[in-house]
């Protein structure tokens, strides 16, 4: 059963109606849940076998608290209670005017970007991008977002994306150990920050790149990724393979936000995995 | 067809763990089928059809290079008394048999598996996509292997269909 949408939260999403478009049409809010993209994905998935479905796209689905918060590949991410955001949306890239293809693909670097510009927008923070879409600040993560795609019947094609993402607001988001590789708005800032705001304002900003998407926009999506992702040049990376750790040096990222590395071997594209970031590279 | 490709015919059904098998060339056509204790039987037989409506079936040599892991006979193939189904990536990312590191792969050879049932996992660009069976039927092989990197039109799975 969810719970009734908390009123600061239902008043700073209203106040962004106009930015919205069909986001947050319908919210799904509870105080604590286990996965708020496990919710997603069921909702999403029930109205595909649907005989009229109803159109899930831009169905929202907000906890205080997840009991399960996952990453990628089952990583925990920790999500106590009124530290942190945890939000999933669905999401339709498929609805694309052009290039469907580009757009399911760039659909991951649209959301860190529009993440990275309501947190710029709200507290002034600015805040780094490490490939494809983690928010980093100074080589710390803030955020991180897992997108899994829920599967037409039948055809197999792409119905609908959900993308998920947990923000840490505050400090208490994340276990005292990890602080020197996470970190937290109210840290960065020294000051307490305003969750219902950063939450609002994240859907709006995740409104207006997914409008972008969808209008085959691309290039001012992958300039505003590239402002905002230092070390995807010229920076010293590894990852790992199913022969061993690969090392090379960054050259950007192509027209579909795959990460170029040249190596001793030539130039690789990398599209899947974890990609390591040496020490040195810049500000990561 | 002479011994030493019917040989690297077994080894081909033995590698890909296939179940039954059947091929065409030149007229001749060969069953390989396993038997109740699991060994193989090859049955040969003439063609009388004409040879070009088996062109859609072509099993030839390039199919019989162990590098090309291809000698799947197309579901379409006529009086073809089993159908096995390819089920081919529809994109380029990295495969993953399970939900999560140590997590019971999703399908194995021997699974029966329903038509919209999960088989894998493919990440690209950090959007996990579950990739469902289009069919009804067994798993006989699983081409990749978990944690590889896969191409669009890779071949993943190969279904016995029902």
């Amino acid at each position: 059963m969810s719970d009734p949408l908390p009123t600061e939260l239902r008043h700073a999403i209203e106040a962004r109606r106009d930015r919205l478009g069909p986001l947050a049409s319908r919210i799904v809010y509870f105080e604590t849940t286990g996965s708020t993209n496990d919710v997603a994905a069921s909702l999403a998935s029930a109205d595909r076998l649907e005989a009229s479905p109803t159109d899930v796209e831009g169905l929202v689905v907000i906890a205080d608290a997840q009991t399960a918060g996952r990453g990628r590949r089952g990583r925990t991410w920790f999500s106590p209670p009124g530290a942190g955001l945890y939000v999933s949306v669905v999401l339709r890239p498929g609805r694309a005017r052009e290039s469907v293809e580009r757009a399911i693909a760039l659909l991951t670097i649209s959301a860190g970007v529009a993440l990275a510009e309501a947190v710029e927008r709200v507290t002034g923070l600015s805040p780094a991008i490490k490939w494809p879409n983690d928010l980093l600040v100074e080589r710390r993560k803030l955020a991180g977002i897992l997108a899994e795609g829920v599967a037409s019947p039948g055809s197999g094609a792409l119905h609908a994306v959900v993308l998920g993402f947990g923000l840490n607001v505050m400090s208490a988001a994340y276990p005292p150990e990890l602080s020197t590789i996470v970190t937290s708005l109210d840290s960065e800032l020294g000051r307490g920050v305003d969750r219902a705001e950063v939450c609002a304002e994240a859907l709006a900003s995740l409104a207006e790149r997914y409008r972008d998407l969808l209008d085959a926009r691309y290039d001012a999506i992958l300039d505003a990724w590239r402002a905002r992702a230092f070390g995807s040049r010229g920076a010293k990376v590894e990852w790992d393979t199913p022969a061993g750790v690969r090392t090379g040096v960054t050259e950007g990222v192509d027209a579909m936000g795959a990460l170029l590395v040249r190596t001793g071997e030539g130039l690789e594209r990398i599209v899947a995995g974890e990609v390591r970031w040496g020490l040195h590279a810049a500000r990561y | 067809m002479d011994l030493d490709q019917l040989k690297q015919i077994l080894d081909l059904v033995r590698e890909h763990e296939l179940t039954q098998f059947e091929v065409e060339q030149d007229g001749l056509r060969l069953k390989i089928k396993k038997d109740a204790s699991g060994a193989f039987v090859p049955v040969m037989s003439h063609v009388n059809a004409a040879p070009v409506a088996q062109v859609a079936a072509p099993l030839a040599a390039p199919a019989m290079a162990p590098a090309a892991p291809a000698a799947v006979p197309p579901a379409a193939a006529a009086d073809v008394d089993i159908e096995l189904a390819v089920v081919k990536s529809p994109i380029v990312g990295t495969f993953y048999r399970a939900a999560e590191p140590g997590a019971p792969p999703f399908a194995e050879v021997g699974t029966t598996v329903k038509k919209g049932q999960v088989l894998c996992i493919i990440e690209a660009m950090k959007l996990m996509n579950e990739i469902d069976s289009e069919y009804d039927g067994e798993i006989v092989n699983v081409y990749v292997e978990n944690g590889q990197p896969v191409q669009y039109g890779e071949r993943l799975f190969a279904i016995r269909t029902k």
